[in-house]
C-alpha cells in the first residue's frame, strides 16, 4: 500500500502540503496557530456558535461545491484534496469586497465584529448555492451561527439582497474549472498517513485499502465528520491513535435508489442524505433538518451517527422503525444485521475489532405504511433530543397488521419497544390499543434522570408521542404540529 | 448638515475590518516568548480545601508555573480583587461585602471559583498538567437560591455573613407610602421573578500579560470596556504603582456591561507574567470558563404593591427585592439592584410616594453583577408588568391607565420620588405614535385570524424610560497628525457600538473636517490621564461633548494662528464649521483647518501652551439622560405546545437628537432581540447542589436567527437638555424594553384563562403548563 505522508489540499488559492502534524490538530488550530489567519474566530470551541466557519470546496460530479462547516470541529487530515476559504479570501485581490461582505456592510449587519466572520463564510456558501430569498431557507443557513450584537434582522436583509438577479459569476465562480483542475491533481490512490506526535491519522483511498488497513489496526478510531470525534478531542483532550478518516473512499459516499431500497453510504452526510430521505418518508427529512446547523449536517455522516452508538442520536431510532439494516465489513467478509441489534449497551456496539460500518440498506416503506418522527427538544433549532419516537405503523382492515416503535433518549441505546409493539400487533387501531401499549412501555424502559428531561417526564412524553401518531393517523386535521408544511415536528 | 455629519446613517468605519477578517481582538495577540494559562476551577459549589498538591503539576511536560491563592498571599498582595460601591444597611450599619477572591486558600465558594493557574509552553500542556493537581476538598452543603438563601437553617456562604444577608438597603418614604396604601381605593400586588441571565458576547474574555523587568512595568492586553477602570485594581493587586500600569484593548467582541470588570483570571496573567518574566496569555472556553466565570445578570425576586386612587392616579409603591449576589460581591454589583435600579423605578409615571428596600443575598453561584441594562431592566419590567396587571384589575385600558399617570411634557423638568429629575420627554406623543404605527387598532381582527388557526394572540406594551450616563466627566484629545489626518483620543472603548463611526460624524459636524481624514483612536489606558468606559449607554453623550468641546478650543486654537497667518486680529476671524476654514470677516481670504494646522506646527503659540493646534477638553457631566420609549409585542401562542412566536414588534423610542440613525436602529434591535431572549429563552439554572445545569449553548437557550421577529423601529426627537448635543444614550433600552413587552403580550393571550401572571422565560413547558392547569377538563388524559 503507497503511503503519502503530508496532507495537501489549497488555502484559498494558494497549495499546502503539510506534515508531519499533531494528527488530531482541528482546523481552527491550524488557521490560527499554525498559519495565524486570525480572521476565522473561536466562540465556543463545541461546534454551537459558528463564529469558526469555514468553507471546503470539492469535486462533486465534475463541479465545485461549496459547503460550510466549523472549523474547530474538523481535522487537518481532513482537508485532503479540498480548497479551504477563510473570510481573509473573500475580498478581490484589490480589496473589492465580495457581494456578500458588501451587503453585509449596507444592512449594518455587523456590530462587534466577532461573529461577523463565521456569519460571512456561512452566507457565502448560501451564496454559492444559489439565489433565495426564502426566509426560512435563510433562518436554516443562519441556524448554526449565533449573533449577540444585530438581533440578527439585518443578518437576514443582507443574505436577501446579497446576490442580484443575472449578476456576473463571483470570482469563484470565474475560476471554477481551473480550481477542479487544481484539485484534481491533489488526488491519488495513496493512503495519507499523516503523523506527528508519535500518532497518526491515515485516510486511505478506497474501500479495499480501507479493509485492508482496518485488519492491520483493528483499535483504530474511525472518523467520519468528526462532529462527534472533534469533541472527544477538544473537549475531553482524549488522542485517539491512530484515526483512520473514511472520507477519501468513494464508495462509502454512494447514495443508491433502487426499486426496493436505498443504500446509504457510511459517509453520505445529512445534507446529502436529506433530499433522499424525505421524498422515501417525509418526517426524515423534517427530522434531519433539527440536526444540528448547517455546518454540523455538512459534515456530520448517518453511517458516524450510528457507528458511534449515542443514546440520543436523531437518526438511529427513525432508521430502526423504517427497517434499516446495516452491512458491517472486515477484511473481504460482510455480515448483514438489523440496525438495532448493532445496539449492544451503552457505548458497546456489535462491531468487532476490524470491522467498520459500509452502508446502510433502508427497505422502501410500502405505501400504506405510516411513518413518522417527533423530536422534543428545547427548542426548535440545534438542539439535543430529550425524548426521540420514531414510529413505522401498518393498518390493514382496521387492524394493527405491522409495527415498529424506537425510541431514542429512553435507554442506553436507541431501541424498539417491543412490549408495546406486542400490546398493538393484531389489535384494533384505536385508543384503547394505544393506552395499552403506553401501559406496556415501563417494561420496555426505565429512562433516567437528567439535566434534560427527567425519567418521569420521559416516560410520559413517550406515551404521548404514541397518542399523537394515533391522532395523526386518525385525523389528518388534527394540529398536531408546530411549524406547518415543510418544516414539521417540534416536540 | 453635512453630508458625513450628525443625522446622517453612515456605514460604518469599523466594518471594512470586521467583515474581511481583519479585526484584531485580544485572543488575536500574540507576543514572542508568550505563555499560556489555564485555570483549574472548582467542581463544587461548596467545600473546603483540605488540601492543594501541585507537584505533580510542575514537573509536567512544558510547565513554567503552577500559582495557588497561598503563593499570592505570600507574595504580600491582596487576595481579593475591589468593589467600588460603599453600601449602608437601611438601620445605618455598614453592609458586608466579601470581595471576590482571585485564587482560593482554603474553600470554593462556586462552582468555577478559581483553585489553580497553570502557566506552560502551550494551552495543552498547561491543560493536561491541570490534571495533575490534587485537590482534596470537604464538601459542604450549598445554598443555591435566592428567595431562600436569608432562610433560618441556610449553609451560610461566608461565616461573617448572617444569614447570607451582604446588605438591607432601603430608598424612600416608608410612612408616607404605606399610609398612600393603606388609603388607596385600590392595590394592585405582584410578585415575580427576573431570571438570571448569562451575557455571552461572542468573544469569550482573553488577555495578555505583559511584564518589561527592566522598568518594572506591566501592560495588559485586554478585552475591557474602558482600560481606565482596571488600573487602580491591577497596580493594587501587583503592589505596584499606578504609572506602572498599562491597559491596552484592541477590538472587543461585545461586552453588554459583563467585560467592564477586572477577573480573578487577568489578575493571575499578570501576576504569572511578573514571575515568569514572560508574556502569559489566557482565553476563556466557553462552557469551562465563561458560562462558569463571566459575571452573570439580574435574578431577582421581588414582592411589590401600586396604589391607585379613585381616578386610577397612582398614590404610593412599594417593592421589597431579593436581589441574588452570587457567592462573592463585584465591582459594581450592590449598585445594581439598588441605585441603577432605583433611577427608574417610578417609570414614566408620577408615583408620589415610593419606597425600595433590596436584600442582597449571598449564594453559591457565580458572582451577578451589570448586564445590559444593569438594574433598569428590573425596574421597567416590574413596573410595566405592574401597570397591565393593574389594568386589568381596574377594568381599564392599558393605554388609557398609563395615559392617565404619565409625568406630562409641560410638568418637565420633573423631579421624580426616586431622587432623579427628568429633563424632557413627551411620553403621550411617543405612545400615540408607536399605536399608531402597529395598528393598535386593527388587533381584533388579527386576533380572530389567529384563532381560526387555533392560536392565540395578545398584544402587549411596555413603556420604559432609561437613565443613562455612568462615571460623570469624559475627555477628549484633539491631535494634527503630521500626515494630514486627525486623531481623537478617547476615553470610551467601542464594544461594537460603532463609535469610530458616529464620533467622527460629532467631530466633523464642529470642525468641517473630511471623514475620511478623522482617526478615533480608543484602548489605551495611557493615553489619557482617565477615561470613563463605555458602560451606561454613556459613551456617545460622554465622548461627543469632550470632543465638541475640544473643538471649541481648536478653533479658539486656530484663531490665534490664522490671526497670525492673515496678519489679522483674532477678534476678526471667524470658523465655518461647514468649509472647516478660518477666514477673515469680510474677506475672501480664508486657509482649511488642515492646512493651518499643518503651519501651526511651526508658529508661535498662543500666550500658554504648547504649539500647533492640538487641544483637549473634559466634560463635566453633572446631569444625567432619559432616553425612553413605547414598544409593543404581538404574539401568537400555540395552545397545543405551549410555543410563542412574536408576530409584530414596534419600538418608538425618544433618543434625544440622532447622530447616526442605522447605528441607533443597530442597538435597538440587538437590545431588543436580546430582552426578547430574556422573556422566552434564557436562563442560567443552578441545581440544589449548586451545578449550573445551563453551562454550555446547548443548554442556555441564546436566541437564533429563527426565533426573532422583524422589527418596526421609529424615533421621535425630543433633544435631552442636559447636554449640549441634545443627545440621550440608546445602548441599553432595547433589552430594557422588551421583556416586560413580550410577556405582557403573553399574559393577554392567555388572560380569558385566567392567567395572570407569567415568570421568564416563558418557554413552551412553562406555557402549556399554564394553559393545561386551566383547561376544563384536561383533555387527552
Amino acid at each position: 500500500m503507497a503511503l503519502r505522508e503530508q496532507v495537501r489540499f489549497l488555502l484559498g488559492d494558494q497549495p499546502r502540503q503539510l506534515g508531519p502534524l499533531d494528527p488530531t490538530m482541528t482546523v481552527l488550530d491550524y488557521l490560527r496557530l499554525i498559519e495565524r489567519r486570525i480572521g476565522t474566530k473561536e466562540g465556543c470551541n463545541e461546534g454551537d456558535c459558528g463564529a469558526c466557519t469555514v468553507v471546503l470546496g470539492r469535486i462533486e460530479q465534475g463541479r465545485l461545491r461549496y459547503q460550510a462547516v466549523n472549523a474547530c470541529i474538523q481535522l487537518v487530515g481532513m482537508l485532503d484534496g479540498c480548497q479551504l476559504l477563510t473570510v481573509e479570501d473573500l475580498a478581490g485581490p484589490d480589496g473589492g469586497l465580495h457581494p456578500v461582505q458588501a451587503a453585509l456592510v449596507a444592512q449594518h449587519a455587523s456590530q462587534c465584529g466577532f461573529c461577523t466572520p463565521g456569519f460571512v463564510m456561512s452566507l457565502f456558501a448560501l451564496y454559492q448555492a444559489g439565489n433565495t430569498q426564502d426566509e426560512a431557507r435563510i433562518d436554516e443557513a443562519l441556524a448554526g451561527n449565533l449573533c449577540r450584537c444585530t438581533g440578527y434582522a439585518p443578518i437576514v436583509a443582507a443574505a436577501q439582497a446579497m446576490r442580484t438577479p443575472g449578476a456576473e459569476p463571483d470570482r469563484f465562480q470565474a475560476a471554477e474549472a481551473e480550481t477542479i483542475t487544481r484539485l484534481a491533481a491533489l488526488a491519488d490512490d495513496a493512503t495519507l498517513c499523516l503523523h506527528g506526535d508519535g500518532r497518526r491519522f491515515l485516510a486511505p483511498a478506497s474501500l479495499g485499502a480501507l479493509a485492508e488497513l482496518l485488519l492491520a489496526e483493528p483499535e483504530a478510531c474511525l472518523v467520519a465528520g468528526a462532529t462527534d470525534v472533534g469533541l472527544w478531542i477538544t473537549k475531553q483532550l482524549r488522542q485517539p491513535d491512530p484515526v483512520i478518516w473514511l472520507g477519501r473512499v468513494a464508495e462509502l459516499k454512494q447514495l443508491a435508489l433502487t426499486g426496493t431500497e436505498l443504500s446509504i453510504g457510511a459517509t453520505v452526510t445529512y445534507t446529502d442524505a436529506l433530499a433522499q430521505l424525505e421524498a422515501l418518508a417525509p418526517d426524515l427529512g423534517v427530522l434531519l433538518r433539527r440536526l444540528g446547523g448547517e455546518q454540523v449536517r455538512n459534515a456530520g455522516t448517518i453511517g458516524g451517527n450510528i457507528a458511534n452508538g449515542s443514546p440520543i442520536g436523531d437518526s438511529p431510532p427513525a432508521l430502526i422503525a423504517l427497517g434499516a439494516r446495516l452491512v458491517l465489513r472486515r477484511g473481504q467478509e460482510r455480515r448483514e444485521l438489523p440496525l438495532e441489534e448493532y445496539f449492544l449497551a451503552y457505548g458497546k456496539q456489535d462491531r468487532r475489532p476490524g470491522e467498520f460500518v459500509e452502508r446502510i440498506r433502508l427497505p422502501k416503506p410500502a405505501p400504506d405504511l405510516a411513518f413518522r418522527a417527533y423530536k422534543v427538544a428545547k427548542r426548535f433549532d440545534q438542539d439535543i433530543t430529550a425524548v426521540l419516537g420514531a414510529f413505522a405503523l401498518r393498518v390493514v382492515a382496521g387492524q394493527v397488521a405491522e409495527v415498529r416503535l424506537a425510541y431514542g433518549g429512553m435507554a442506553a441505546t436507541p431501541k424498539r419497544a417491543r412490549h408495546a409493539e406486542a400490546a398493538l400487533l393484531g389489535q384494533p387501531w384505536d385508543e384503547a390499543a394505544v393506552a395499552t401499549a403506553i401501559a406496556a412501555l415501563p417494561e420496555d424502559f426505565a429512562p433516567i434522570t437528567d439535566m434534560r428531561a427527567s425519567a418521569a417526564y420521559r416516560m410520559q412524553v413517550a406515551g404521548n408521542l404514541l397518542r399523537r401518531l394515533h391522532l395523526e393517523t386518525t385525523d389528518p386535521a388534527a394540529l398536531t404540529r408546530l411549524v406547518p408544511a415543510r418544516s414539521a415536528a417540534h416536540g | 448638515m453635512t453630508k458625513f455629519g450628525v443625522g446622517q446613517s453612515i456605514r460604518r468605519v469599523e466594518d471594512q475590518r470586521f467583515i474581511t477578517g481583519s479585526g484584531r481582538y485580544t485572543d488575536d495577540i500574540n507576543l514572542a516568548g508568550q505563555a499560556y494559562g489555564y485555570v483549574l476551577r472548582s467542581p463544587e459549589a461548596h467545600a473546603r480545601i483540605a488540601s492543594i498538591d501541585v507537584s505533580a503539576a510542575k514537573a509536567a511536560p512544558g510547565v513554567l508555573a503552577v500559582i495557588t491563592g497561598q503563593d499570592i498571599v505570600a507574595g504580600g498582595s491582596g487576595n481579593t480583587l475591589p468593589c467600588l460601591i460603599p453600601m449602608e444597611n437601611r438601620d445605618g450599619s455598614a453592609a458586608k461585602l466579601p470581595l471576590r477572591v482571585v485564587l482560593c486558600t482554603d474553600r470554593v465558594r462556586h462552582v468555577g471559583d478559581h483553585v489553580a493557574f497553570i502557566v506552560a509552553e502551550s494551552l495543552s500542556a498547561a491543560k493536561d498538567a491541570a490534571e495533575l493537581v490534587q485537590v482534596d476538598y470537604d464538601s459542604l452543603p450549598v445554598a443555591a437560591d435566592t428567595e431562600q438563601a436569608e432562610q433560618a437553617g441556610q449553609p451560610l456562604v461566608h461565616d461573617a455573613v448572617p444569614a447570607n444577608l451582604s446588605f438591607d438597603w432601603e430608598f424612600g418614604k416608608r410612612p408616607a407610602t404605606e399610609q398612600a396604601l393603606a388609603g388607596a381605593a385600590h392595590v394592585t400586588t405582584l410578585k415575580l421573578v427576573n431570571n438570571r441571565l448569562i451575557a455571552n458576547p461572542m468573544e469569550p474574555r482573553a488577555c495578555v500579560a505583559e511584564y518589561d523587568a527592566g522598568g518594572d512595568a506591566l501592560t495588559l492586553h485586554a478585552c475591557t470596556q474602558g482600560g481606565h477602570l482596571w488600573v487602580d485594581p491591577v497596580a493594587a493587586f501587583m503592589g505596584m504603582p499606578r504609572e506602572k500600569i498599562r491597559v491596552l484593548t484592541p477590538d472587543v467582541g461585545g461586552g453588554f456591561g459583563m467585560k467592564a470588570m477586572i477577573y480573578p483570571e487577568y489578575a493571575m496573567a499578570a501576576w504569572a507574567a511578573r514571575q515568569l518574566k514572560r508574556p502569559v496569555k489566557w482565553t476563556a472556553e466557553r462552557s469551562s470558563d465563561g458560562f462558569l466565570s463571566d459575571v452573570m445578570g439580574r435574578d431577582h425576586v421581588t414582592v411589590a404593591k401600586l396604589g391607585f386612587d379613585a381616578d386610577h392616579k397612582i398614590v404610593g409603591m412599594e417593592v421589597m427585592t431579593w436581589a441574588n449576589m452570587g457567592a462573592y460581591i463585584n465591582l459594581f454589583a450592590p449598585f445594581i439592584p439598588t441605585g441603577a435600579a432605583l433611577k427608574v423605578l417610578p417609570g414614566v409615571y408620577d408615583v408620589k410616594n415610593l419606597v425600595y428596600r433590596v436584600k442582597g443575598v449571598l449564594t453559591n453561584t457565580t458572582p451577578v453583577d451589570a448586564y445590559r441594562g444593569a438594574g433598569r431592566p428590573e425596574a421597567i419590567y416590574l413596573m410595566e408588568r405592574l401597570m397591565d396587571q393593574a389594568a386589568r384589575e381596574l377594568g381599564q385600558d392599558p393605554t388609557e391607565l398609563r395615559r392617565r399617570n404619565f409625568i406630562t411634557a409641560a410638568a418637565m423638568p420633573f423631579q421624580t420620588a426616586a431622587g432623579e429629575r427628568y429633563d424632557s420627554g413627551d411620553f403621550a406623543k411617543v405612545m400615540d405614535t408607536a399605536l399608531e404605527a402597529s395598528g393598535w387598532s386593527g388587533f381584533a381582527s388579527r386576533k380572530a385570524a389567529s384563532e381560526r388557526r387555533g392560536l392565540r394572540r395578545g398584544r402587549g406594551m411596555s413603556y420604559y424610560i432609561e437613565s443613562t450616563m455612568g462615571d460623570p466627566q469624559e475627555m477628549a484629545r484633539i491631535l494634527f497628525m503630521e500626515d494630514g489626518t486627525v486623531g481623537v483620543v478617547v476615553g470610551t472603548q467601542s464594544n461594537g457600538q460603532g463609535h469610530e463611526t458616529a464620533y467622527v460624524q460629532v467631530l466633523v459636524d464642529r470642525l468641517g473636517v473630511p471623514f475620511d481624514k478623522v482617526k478615533i483612536l480608543q484602548g489605551d489606558s495611557a493615553s489619557l490621564p482617565f477615561g470613563g468606559g463605555t458602560g451606561g449607554s454613556r459613551s456617545l453623550t460622554a465622548a461627543g461633548w469632550a470632543i465638541r468641546d475640544a473643538s471649541e478650543v481648536v478653533i479658539e486654537r486656530g484663531k490665534h494662528y490664522a490671526a497670525r497667518e492673515f496678519e489679522a486680529a483674532a477678534a476678526d476671524i471667524e470658523f465655518s464649521r461647514a468649509e472647516g476654514s478660518f477666514k477673515v470677516v469680510g474677506t475672501d481670504r480664508q486657509i482649511g483647518i488642515l492646512e493651518l494646522a499643518a503651519k501651526a506646527r511651526a508658529m508661535p503659540a498662543p500666550a500658554e501652551g504648547v504649539a500647533g493646534m492640538d487641544a483637549e477638553a473634559t466634560a463635566k457631566i453633572d446631569q444625567w439622560t432619559f432616553p425612553n420609549g413605547c414598544h409593543l409585542a404581538e404574539v401568537e401562542i400555540d395552545p397545543e405546545t405551549g410555543v410563542t412566536t412574536i408576530d409584530r414588534y414596534i419600538a418608538v423610542d425618544d433618543f434625544g437628537v440622532v447622530v447616526n440613525p442605522m447605528l441607533v436602529a443597530g442597538q435597538v434591535h440587538g437590545g431588543v432581540v436580546q430582552g426578547i431572549g430574556q422573556a422566552l429563552y434564557e436562563h442560567a439554572v443552578y441545581d440544589e447542589f449548586g451545578q449550573l445545569v445551563s453551562g454550555s449553548f446547548m443548554d442556555y437557550c441564546m436566541p437564533r436567527a429563527d426565533n426573532v421577529p422583524a422589527m418596526e423601529v421609529r424615533t421621535v426627537e425630543i433633544p435631552c437638555k442636559n447636554n449640549p448635543m441634545g443627545i440621550k444614550g440608546c445602548g441599553e433600552a432595547g433589552s430594557v424594553a422588551s421583556p416586560a413587552a413580550v410577556i405582557n403580550a403573553i399574559i393577554d393571550a392567555l388572560a380569558d384563562l385566567g392567567v395572570t401572571a407569567v415568570d421568564m422565560p416563558a418557554t413552551p413547558l412553562r406555557i402549556w403548563q399554564l394553559i393545561q392547569e386551566r383547561r376544563q377538563p384536561i383533555a387527552a388524559e
